[in-house]
Formats: structure tokens, sequence, C-alpha cells
């Protein structure tokens, strides 16, 4: 949805520029990352999911480049290019547009070129008080543009993470959990088969060396390995260590003879995913279900309710809220709190805004030391048709 | 002249060029190169009304999907990772028996821990976390690569673009996998890849297809009849 009429487009720029204006007041200075980004940052990091969404192509010298399918990337990327150390707090905002291929076909809910306007905040240590500033920035944002009919929707993957580790596992079960959560049919199939202790058969490499490499130390594994590789004349390739290689048989091995996932485990992951409901009352039924298992997962949770004192102590109206467990578990360089803002009668996949907080996406772009970082990003063509719809 | 009643299309050169030749031989409908045998325009013995058109395997399928072709013949992997809406599109008339080609996922050899798809996601997630990236993945196949990826459930990784020698990448290192084509395995061999258990994609062969969108009057529809009969008898 381009403002295709000269008055569209002046509603839109008159928006966005309130918008600017609003996010500079607070303290965030205006930037404009490039447009055209190198396709390998978005892609490496972000994998073939968004590649699939992205306009990528190969200019005429060779390289690979992607019309930006969204700001936070690019922003990131200008703030690691002014501060290569990533030790300077720093606040951006910005206004411009963002690209991604639709593939039912572009709509005006769905459009393949849109405008984001937004905020990213990096470098600051205080991450409650950061959560807090952009979340109210974005709902300032939208309430400044004329929005009065909203909904504020809570995640907040760190919780998941604190239940995991509370949990007693094998490291490398928690490693996989963390991994699948992201990508929630095959998080059910692992669950199900760590419960079960249906254990995918051997093979017949891992039976060969299977009991000769179980309970070994990681050095004898590697050593049992590479004779395995010099006698039938394999080299390495591929990229993956001997290390690696060695590490992950030794994993398959545990599992052969491992206990299943203990039953209670299973149950509280499976009650905790299902927990939907308003802030306070989410908060409450986690608790709940952590400590009918006796896990310890207070700090995190009292993190959470920190967050929702301050926004309420902010003139923040939690009353129609609601905190899903479930939610921001599709953007996978989230890292605690998301949230999204949506008008009543638009569709959830098509909210005005949305953030969080993505505090390992810095050190993948090559930044020498992790950053907390947290923004917001407001689709201003669903906010400008939202406001409208609402005042026609 | 007046115009044909129905274009065929047929692959320009190669092993494909030559198989063609040879099956439309034995029905009787003998292809013939018209000019000099390097013209791209041609016709079939006995049935004058056909024009024969020599392109390239991957511009037949452009030219089915576009409706500018009534028939065509080239390899199911073109035409199931070049046209997205294949079904609306494009009819598969009927295997030919000839340029058949596994679509496969290969990874190194040396992966002594990795046999299955499922494997891939985990390797994905240790890779990841060593190497600060995801697994890259050698292919011309994109589309094929990408929907049979997420069907298994894999998503760390990403495609690098491969048009020659998909093979090799691994080795030197612009890949951790590939997915290629394999007749009988002795390439990926060579190259200490070995074929996932649950890898196989597509088992390809040539076919004889039909354009959906392609204007199709009576004449155009008994030629076709007439054409599949002899090639599928």
């Amino acid at each position: 949805m381009t403002a295709e009429s000269a008055k569209e487009f002046e509603a839109l720029e008159g928006q966005a520029r309130a918008l600017v204006a609003l996010f500079g007041e607070a303290g965030y200075e205006f930037v404009a990352p490039a447009i055209l980004q190198p396709a390998g940052v978005f892609l490496d990091q972000i994998g073939e999911q968004v590649r699939a969404r992205s306009y990528v192509f190969t200019d005429l010298a060779g390289e690979e480049l992607c019309l930006r399918p969204d700001l936070t990337v690019p922003v990131s990327r200008l703030y690691l290019e002014r501060h290569p150390d990533a030790e300077t707090e720093a606040r951006y905002c910005y206004n411009g547009p963002a690209f991604r291929f639709q593939p039912l076909g572009p709509s005006a809910m769905h459009p393949r070129e849109f405008r984001q306007a937004g905020v990213e905040c990096f470098g600051a240590s205080d991450k409650a008080a950061a959560d807090v500033e952009v979340l109210l920035l974005a709902v300032e944002a939208v309430r400044s543009a004329g929005l009065r009919d909203y909904r504020i929707c809570f995640g907040d993957i760190a919780l998941f993470y604190a239940l995991i580790d509370a949990a007693d596992l094998p490291e490398r079960w928690r490693l996989k959990l963390r991994h699948y959560f992201w990508r929630p049919p095959s998080f059910h199939v692992l669950v199900d088969q760590l419960a079960k202790g249906a254990r995918i058969e051997p093979d017949r490499i891992l039976t060969a060396l299977g009991e000769s490499i179980a309970g070994k130390s990681q050095q004898e594994a590697e050593d049992i390995v590479s004779a395995y590789l010099n006698a039938e004349g394999i080299p390495l390739a591929g990229n993956r260590t001997l290390r690696e290689i060695a590490a992950r048989l030794l994993d398959q091995a545990a599992d052969l003879y491992a206990d299943t996932l203990p039953k209670e485990v299973v149950t509280v992951i499976e009650y905790y995913l299902g927990v939907a409901a308003s802030p306070r009352e989410a908060v409450d039924k986690i608790a709940m279900i952590a400590r009918g298992a006796g896990l310890d997962i207070d700090s995190a949770l009292a993190t959470v309710t920190a967050r929702f004192d301050l926004l309420e102590q902010q003139g923040v109206d939690l009353s129609n809220a609601t905190f899903a467990t479930e939610f921001g578990r599709k953007l996978e360089y989230y890292s605690g709190l998301v949230f999204q803002i949506e008008v009543p009668g638009m569709d959830e996949t098509e909210p005005v805004a949305g953030g969080g907080r993505y505090d390992n996406l810095l050190i993948a772009l090559g930044a020498p030391r992790p950053v907390p970082a947290v923004g917001t990003a407001i689709h201003t063509e669903r906010l400008l048709a939202a406001v409208g719809r609402a005042s026609s | 002249m007046s115009a044909p009643s129905l274009v065929i299309a047929v692959p320009s050169k190669g092993r494909l060029k030559e198989q063609a030749a040879s099956l439309f031989e034995a029905t009787g409908y003998t292809l013939r190169v018209k000019g000099h045998d390097r013209g791209y325009r041609g016709q079939l013995d006995g049935l004058p009304d056909v024009a024969v058109e020599y392109t390239s395997a991957s511009e037949i399928v452009h030219q089915l999907r576009a409706g500018r072709v009534h028939l065509g013949i080239t390899g199911e992997d073109l035409v199931r990772e070049t046209v997205p809406d294949v079904d609306s599109r494009i009819e598969f008339l009927a295997p030919l028996g000839f340029g058949h080609a596994d679509v496969v996922v290969a990874v190194p050899e040396c992966w002594l821990d990795v046999s299955r798809m499922a494997d891939l996601e985990d390797v994905a997630e240790q890779f990841a976390r060593s190497h600060g990236r995801g697994l890259r993945v050698a292919t011309k196949y994109m589309n094929l690569t990408r929907r049979f990826f997420a069907k298994k459930g894999v998503t760390g990784y990403r495609i690098v673009e491969s048009v020659g020698a998909t093979e090799a990448t691994p080795a030197t290192g612009t890949s951790e996998l590939i997915v290629d084509i394999t007749s009988t395995g002795t390439t990926l061999k060579a190259n200490h890849l070995k074929v996932l258990e649950d890898g196989l994609i597509l088992q390809s062969q040539a076919h004889l297809l039909a354009a959906k969108r392609a204007s199709w009057d009576g004449r155009a529809k008994e030629l076709k009849d007439t054409i599949l009969s002899a090639l599928s008898s």
C-alpha cells in the first residue's frame, strides 16, 4: 500500500513526520540506513525463510544484495559501523521503506513495499527500564497518531529459557529444546520423542561406533572418529570440525542409553505453552505451574511483573492487554520481551506496531561483545488505515 | 505456409535432444530439422501441421507455463523447480523413460553423525553455536530445496546458488551440503558425499508435457492425442 495519490502521500508523510518528531524529543537520533543491504547478513542470521520473503539479487559486480526486509538489522549494522567496539549507548529512530515478497500476491494489508517508523535502543544496561521506555514510546506513537482503540499483546522468551534451565535435564536436551522452541511443529515432535524415549533407530555407523564411543571423553571420541575416517579414506569436508562431529556422536550415543524426558517436565512445558490470559493472570498461572513442578523461575517472573508495574505507573492501561507464552515464537532474534499493538477488527497478523528485545543479534552481526538491544517498529500504512477507519 | 495447428518444443542439445529424437524415430514420426542441421525449427514426418521448436530445456518450461507452445519435452525437475503454480499451468502427459535423475540432499561422508533430514536441524543448531551462522546448501534447485526442507522441518540454513560443479562445494568450503541431481551416484561418491536416507526430493525423468494455457482447438487436441499415444506406446 504505497501512497498512490497525492493526498495519501501527504497524510502518510505528515504522520511519519509527527512520529519521528516524537522519537526525536525522546532522545532518539534520526538515521537513514541503506535500503540496499548485503544479502549475506540477512541470510546467514535470519535464514532461508526470510530469503523466501526477500527481494534478493546479484548486481553487475557479482555482489549479492537485498532490498531490506526490515529496518532492525540495517539500523543495528549502522550502530556497529559507528561504534565498532560496541561499548557506546545509542538511541536511533528511522522512517523508511522495507520490502517483502508476498507469496499470495501483494494486498493492502500485506504490501510488498511498506514503510516502517521506529526506534532501536542499543547498549542500555538497565534492561527493564529500556524495555519500558521503548514500549511506552510505541504506545505514545500510536496514540499521538490518533489511535484510541487498541490492545497490547505481550510475550517473553526469557521465561521459557528460565523454565528449561530450572528443569533437571541434560544440557544437550536443553540446547535442543531452546533451539526447537522457535520451530513449533518440530518442537512438539521433539518433546514427544524425548518423552516416549522413542529413539530413532541408530544407523550403521553409529551402531559400529556406538559401543566404543558411549561414555568416552570428548578427546577419546575424536580419536575414534579420526581413526575411522582414516581407515575408510574419508577426508574432512563441509566446514564442520572433528570436534563437532565427535560431540554429536557422543550425544547420540548418550541418548541410546538415556532415560526418557520426565513426565513432569513434559506436563510443565505443555501447561506453560498453553498460557494466554491477561498479564497479571498469566504471571500467576505460570508461577503456579512452575511451583507445582518444584521449578524456581521466580527471578524471571519478577522481571515480568516489575515491567507491568512500571507500565501501569506510567499510565498504560493493561486491562485489555494479553500475555501469551506462544507469542513471539516465529522471530528467532528476540531474546526477552516481545510485544505487538493490535487493533480490534484487524487480523492479528496485521499489527500496527511490534517490537521486543534482541540481545543476541549484534554479536551475530559481528559485535565484539553482546549488546543489549530493544526496539519497536510501526507499520505506518496500517496505522493510518486504522486511524482512518476509526474516524470514518 | 499456413500457421501450424500445434507447436511442440524439444530440447536443442545434449542427451535429451538425442533421446527425444530416437523416441520419435521409433514411432515413425521422425524429427527433421528444417534448413541446415543447426536450425531451431523442425517438423515431424507425417504430421505436416505440427511445428517443432528446438530450445533449451529450461526455456521449454517457460514456454509451456506461458502457453506459447502446446506440448514440450523436458525434465520434471525443471518443471517443479521453475513453476510455482504448476497444477494450473502444465499437465504431465507421460513419462518418457529417459533423462532419469534423482534430486537428492547430500552431505559430506565424514559427517558420521548425520544420516537423516532430522539430523540437519540439530547440526544447524550446533553449527550456529560454533560458527556463528547457519548451514549453507549449494544448489540450483532453490524452490525444490526450500519446499522439501520446510516439509522436513529444517530451517537453520541458507541457499547459495550454484550452477556448476555443485558437488565440489563442500570440499572447497563454500557450502556445507548440497542438493543436486544424481543418476548413478558415482559423482557424489567421488566427491565423498552421501545421500541422506530420507533425502530423496524427486525422482525425475523426461516427460511429455502439455501447456494448459495454450489455445487448444479441435485439431490441436487431435494432434496431442496422436503424439501422446505414439510416444507412450
